[in-house]
């Protein structure tokens, strides 16, 4: 019951604030918060409810639907997905309690509908994370699509259609090629079934064969694109750089972690034994998205798509860490290490980068400008700015104390027992990802102040108190990680041990 | 009592001191840094008396451990006291708003402890990669400079690049035994343990500015001198030796990892000292020296002595701070740190000696402490090899004769009439004196008492001493000096001959260190405009291609429809206009001939009544005829 209303209450807000009439942007603001703080607080509710001992899902509830084809309605959490789900829900209500982009508009009529997509797109993207149903996890996978398209072309900047069209064809495309996977896990069992727990037990297509091998390429090319992968990246700069500053958030801290949320609920749980065959390959291509992503990053001269790149470097470390975990070695603390490794990233990329597309949204609703070169010295014009991003940045290249080095030490430690050659390579991106940090806080904080830069204001309180939630966040992650690691340890430890 | 409290205690003090320091005054803030580091002090010696441990598990396989080894017990120690009198010198010299400065310093003094108290991997790589990053932080202090900043992303990218060998050496401890304590480095098999060994190596080497990475130590020395003095002379720098020094009884069987230390060592020990010969710059002449000086302990801890490195790490960490802080009360004279411009003798008697005392100490005469440790070393390199003594012997000469230059070139006789008053004030004479103090008080080295009382307390094999060997070593001092106070009096090397300007620039370490992260950008943004151009363009064009072909079938459905929709509009208007032109005549054209037709059948039969009988006859006859045909012919019909 908890988590169908975690899901359930954005969607009942969503739709209070579509359809009600007369909602001033405040009080729609002030509906979307505390919403989604209701939401937040399921979630937490549900996570001291979880006993990191006992079985695999848990806070399981089942409501038959469609017996003859096997589609019921569905929740339950394991370790992993309860991690993203909370995450997810509280890089939510930091978007929303963050100032929407005006850039001197007078305030928006239709404010109202933004949020009401905002939490629409937080029903979706919850119910992604929360439910146990191959068909539902489709529909809800496909319907966050919807909400961001609208996100992005309605309240965008640049060319907002354009990229809002691209974003949707793109990732569109690769929902059908896992529709197809899902379909052919589906009809793989005896009595066919969309039920994810059933399929992860029985392993239907445990003898490989080409159905196999087939199967796993539908689902790894959709959610590939969804992750995303090199070289099918390309929907995400201009996706980022053309969306408002809280929507970009939300599009590098949940929606794709929907991509690697996908890859360890449905290829490493339900087809171990094909991924094994190919694990190597996936880690091949994760280790190009770490190298490419972090040097692609470092020759950006727009901020918000430098950190576009990131996230396909931080996602890189993420399906490597997943990769390791399925791959063939007797080494079973190394894999476990690695998929937990891999959950912590995105946990800790979701604030991390959550924040830092955030702050984004503070330089251009300020200046509206994203070109590096335009700023400077801003240091002692704006500290407190200057020393969150600088937080926030350490806490992105992996730095120790802050989230991001937990979850990248564990990946490395875990890949190197496994595919060293992987892992001496891989590592490089750490340091090509601090070259690009700290150039990017060079640019951006030291040196000499621009005069068009007089006029920068600091951050005002709204935009102090949602930086400092993730801020803490991500401290406490970083030194003391064991709530966490308690919760995703039990689950990794079933996905890996039990075969 | 857990031993969490030595690290801890500085980090959790550190934003008390940023906000006392926000208010303006310098006293409160660098009053609360002091009293911090003396509160760190007196935790460490009451950890070292009742032996205290840490353990932090984060879950079942990632435990952080903390303890105390004989020898790393001087290095906790020494840390927090050098720190002292540069936290002092620094909240007199340096201009307020001073919360940032002493709060990072302070901090970085709890990750310095949390470095040397580790006993894991894990541990240490998380005090590692945070030294560096409050070096990022100290030597970016003068963020509005734009070289200060850029220097500073040098320092931490350098460093870093040493890190990832932590990494992978974590890593393989992990892969070979499950678990990242030291105790497992042991335990390996060949493989792991070779690429663990070269991990830590390649770590140590970057961090403690080793041949071929000395490069970013200059580019550190923009930050201010205190900054200096406490990172980049003693302590920090002082990461990768100690490593190395903890690490080095674990890592024995690994065959090829101690000649390749003293190779290091040796080769940064020469090499330095040349480029301190003719640097101009009086920091980076610092900078060079202490890459060397580390070299010569990197050469002890190969031959296998650690503590005598340690000796001489404690030595060297009080003089070179010292003189790093000089150099910060020149700069205060003379707005820079170009040597030619010193000669402050006159200016600044008081500091002018206690600066003679410590460049004494770097030159290594005796009876000064640092040379009694550099005569340790000396001897035990002879324990490996002669030719090693020689260089290590040559290395000290050198040091001997840049020393001298240093001293007079900052503080000889100046040809200038001395005007103006000295910029100094009572805390900077303090910290130096202080420093001068305790190099002058390591003279006790010398007594044979306190020599065994150290071999007792730090388990220091004894070391043959040759005679003969100090003698050397002492007349190549002496020569050095004798050399250096030459060259002052020809005057300044003015830097005719190539190798000399190459040699200042650390044997092009240094532009081929910018090198390599020019190229790194350069790459970079090559690659982005090949993800734009290329990539995303396709993408772009694969949309664009897409919507046209929506559009092309758009239309041509459109037409297709439209097509039978026209045609099916205009047959019928055809069949209207046909019917209107033809098929109406023709149904009113088929009545009126149908009784056209009637009419003239019944004009016939008016005309078949004409009244005569023959006709009526006539007809008759010919109708029964007719039947009495059909009749006959009946079946064959």
């Amino acid at each position: 019951m908890i988590l169908t209303l975690a899901w359930c209450l954005p969607l009942l807000g969503a739709l209070l604030l579509a359809f009600v009439p007369r909602w001033s942007e405040s009080g729609a603001r002030i509906c979307g918060i505390i919403v989604a703080a209701l939401s937040l607080a399921m979630l937490v509710w549900a996570w001291f409810g979880f006993d990191p001992d006992g079985p695999l899902f848990q806070h399981v509830l089942e409501v038959p639907w469609v017996p003859s084809i096997g589609v019921a309605y569905r929740v339950g959490v394991d370790g992993i997905a309860l991690a993203v789900a909370t995450m997810s829900a509280l890089v939510f209500l930091a978007a929303i309690a963050y100032p929407a982009d005006t850039r001197g508009q007078s305030r928006q009529p239709d404010a109202h509908q933004y949020y009401a997509w905002m939490l629409f797109l937080m029903a979706t993207s919850l119910a992604v994370f929360l439910v146990l149903d191959l068909l539902l996890f489709y529909v809800f996978f496909d319907l966050s699509l919807v909400g961001m398209y609208f996100l992005i072309g309605r309240w965008g900047h640049g060319k907002p259609q354009l990229s809002a069209l691209t974003f949707f064809l793109f990732t569109f495309a690769g929902s059908l090629a896992l529709l197809l996977g899902i379909i052919g896990l589906y009809l793989s069992l005896d009595t066919p079934s969309f039920d994810m727990r059933l399929i992860i037990e029985q392993r239907p297509l445990a003898d490989g064969g080409l159905y196999a091998g087939l199967v796993f390429l539908g689902l790894m090319l959709g959610l590939a694109i969804k992750t995303p992968l090199v070289p099918l990246h390309t929907w995400l700069p201009q996706a980022h750089v053309d969306a408002p500053g809280p929507a970009s958030a939300i599009l590098a801290g949940v929606l794709l972690k929907m991509g690697t949320y996908g890859m360890v609920r449905l290829p490493l749980a339900m087809l171990p034994d094909t991924f094994e065959r190919y694990a190597l390959v996936v880690g091949i291509i994760a280790l190009v998205a770490i190298l490419y992503g972090a040097l692609v990053a470092l020759g950006q001269r727009n901020l918000k798509r430098r950190i576009a790149y990131t996230s396909i470097n931080h996602m890189g470390y993420t399906v490597l860490g997943i990769a390791v975990a399925a791959s063939f070695s007797d080494n079973l603390a190394a894999k476990q290490l690695a998929l937990t490794g891999a959950t912590v990233e995105m946990v800790a990329h979701g604030l991390i980068t959550g924040a830092l597309f955030l702050i984004c949204g503070s330089f251009w609703q300020r200046t509206g400008e994203y070109d590096l070169d335009y700023y400077g010295g801003l240091a002692h014009q704006a500290p407190l700015l200057t020393g969150l991003t600088v937080l926030v940045a350490f806490a992105s290249l992996g730095m120790p104390g802050l989230a991001g080095f937990v979850a990248e030490f564990q990946i490395f430690a875990g890949t190197f027992a496994v595919y060293p050659w992987l892992a001496v390579l891989a590592v490089l991106g750490i340091l090509i990802t601090a070259g690009l940090f700290l150039d990017l806080l060079r640019r951006l904080f030291f040196g000499s102040l621009p005069v068009h830069l007089g006029q920068f204001t600091e951050l005002n309180r709204v935009e102090v108190v949602v930086l400092s939630v993730l801020g803490l966040g991500i401290v406490i992650i970083g030194v003391y990680p064991s709530f966490l690691l308690e919760v995703i340890d039990g689950a990794s430890a079933l996905l890996i041990g039990g075969r | 009592m857990t031993l969490w409290i030595v690290p801890l205690l500085p980090v959790l003090a550190a934003p008390l001191i940023y906000l006392s320091g926000r208010r303006g005054g310098r006293v409160w803030a660098t009053l609360l840094a002091l009293l911090a580091v003396v509160a760190v002090t007196s935790m460490v010696a009451l950890a070292i008396a009742n032996d205290w441990r840490g353990n932090y598990a984060l879950n079942s396989i990632l435990v952080l451990q903390l303890g105390l080894t004989p020898l790393s017990r001087i290095v906790a120690l020494a840390v927090p006291v050098i720190a002292l009198p540069i936290l002092l010198f620094a909240g007199f010299h340096e201009r307020p708003p001073l919360g940032r400065l002493l709060a990072i310093m302070v901090a970085f003094v709890g990750a310095m402890e949390l470095l040397i108290l580790a006993k894991d991997l894990l541990t240490l790589l998380v005090g590692w990669e945070l030294i560096g990053a409050c070096s990022w932080a100290l030597v970016s202090h003068h963020w509005q400079d734009e070289n200060a900043s850029g220097n500073a992303i040098q320092t931490f990218i350098v460093t870093r690049f040493g890190d990832l060998g932590l990494y992978i050496a974590a890593a393989a401890v992990f892969a070979g035994s499950g678990g990242f304590g030291y105790q497992h480095l042991s335990g390996l098999d060949s493989g792991l343990m070779q690429v663990a060994a070269a991990g830590i190596l390649l770590a140590a080497m970057a961090k403690s500015a080793q041949v071929p990475f000395s490069a970013w130590l200059f580019a550190a020395m923009s930050g201010p001198a205190p900054v200096s003095a406490l990172l980049h002379a003693a302590t920090l720098v002082a990461a990768g030796f100690y490593l190395l020094a903890r690490l080095q009884p674990l890592l024995a069987e690994v065959a090829w990892l101690m000649p390749a230390i003293i190779v290091i060592g040796l080769t940064t020990a020469l090499t330095g000292g040349l480029v301190s010969l003719v640097q101009g710059h009086a920091k980076k002449l610092l900078a060079a020296s202490t890459s060397a000086q580390y070299g010569l302990m990197w050469v002890a801890v190969g031959a296998g002595y650690p503590g005598v490195a340690i000796l001489h790490f404690l030595a060297h960490g009080f003089f070179k701070a010292g003189l790093f802080l000089v150099t910060g009360v020149a700069e205060r004279q003379t707005g820079s740190y170009r040597l030619a411009d010193m000669r402050l003798g006159s200016r600044l008697p008081i500091i002018a000696l206690f600066s003679g005392i410590l460049a004494l100490a770097l030159a290594g005469l005796a009876p000064l402490g640092a040379a009694w440790t550099k005569e340790q070393i000396v001897s035990v390199a002879y324990e490996t090899s002669p030719w090693l003594a020689l260089g290590v012997a040559l290395a000290g000469g050198l040091s001997a004769i840049y020393a001298t230059r240093f001293q007079l070139a900052m503080f000889g006789r100046s040809h200038r009439r001395e005007q103006s008053s000295p910029q100094i004030n009572w805390a900077e004479y303090l910290a130096v004196g202080g420093l001068a103090t305790l190099t002058l008080l390591l003279s006790v080295f010398w007594w044979p008492e306190a020599q065994s009382w150290l071999r007792w307390g730090l388990g220091l094999p004894r070391i043959d001493s040759h005679r003969w060997l100090l003698v050397l070593s002492l007349i190549l001092v002496v020569l050095g000096i004798i050399l250096g106070v030459a060259l002052i009096r020809r005057g300044q090397p003015v830097m005719q001959q190539s190798w000399m300007r190459s040699a200042a620039r650390w044997w092009e370490l240094v532009p081929l260190t910018r090198g390599v992260g020019d190229t790194t950008v350069r790459l970079g943004v090559s690659l982005a405009r090949f993800d734009t151009d290329v990539m995303e363009k396709a993408t772009r064009a694969l949309v664009a291609r897409t919507t046209r072909t929506a559009l092309g079938l758009a239309r041509s459905d459109d037409e297709i429809v439209d097509a039978s929709l026209r045609g099916s509009a205009s047959s019928v208007t055809w069949m209207a206009r046909f019917s209107a032109t033809f098929g109406e005549p023709l149904s009113y054209r088929l009545p009126s001939a149908l009784s056209g037709l009637i009419r003239r059948g019944g004009g016939w039969a008016r005309k078949a009544q004409t009244g005569q009988t023959h006709h009526y006859y006539a007809g008759i006859a010919i109708g029964f005829a007719i039947l009495l045909i059909i009749l006959l012919l009946g079946d064959a019909l």
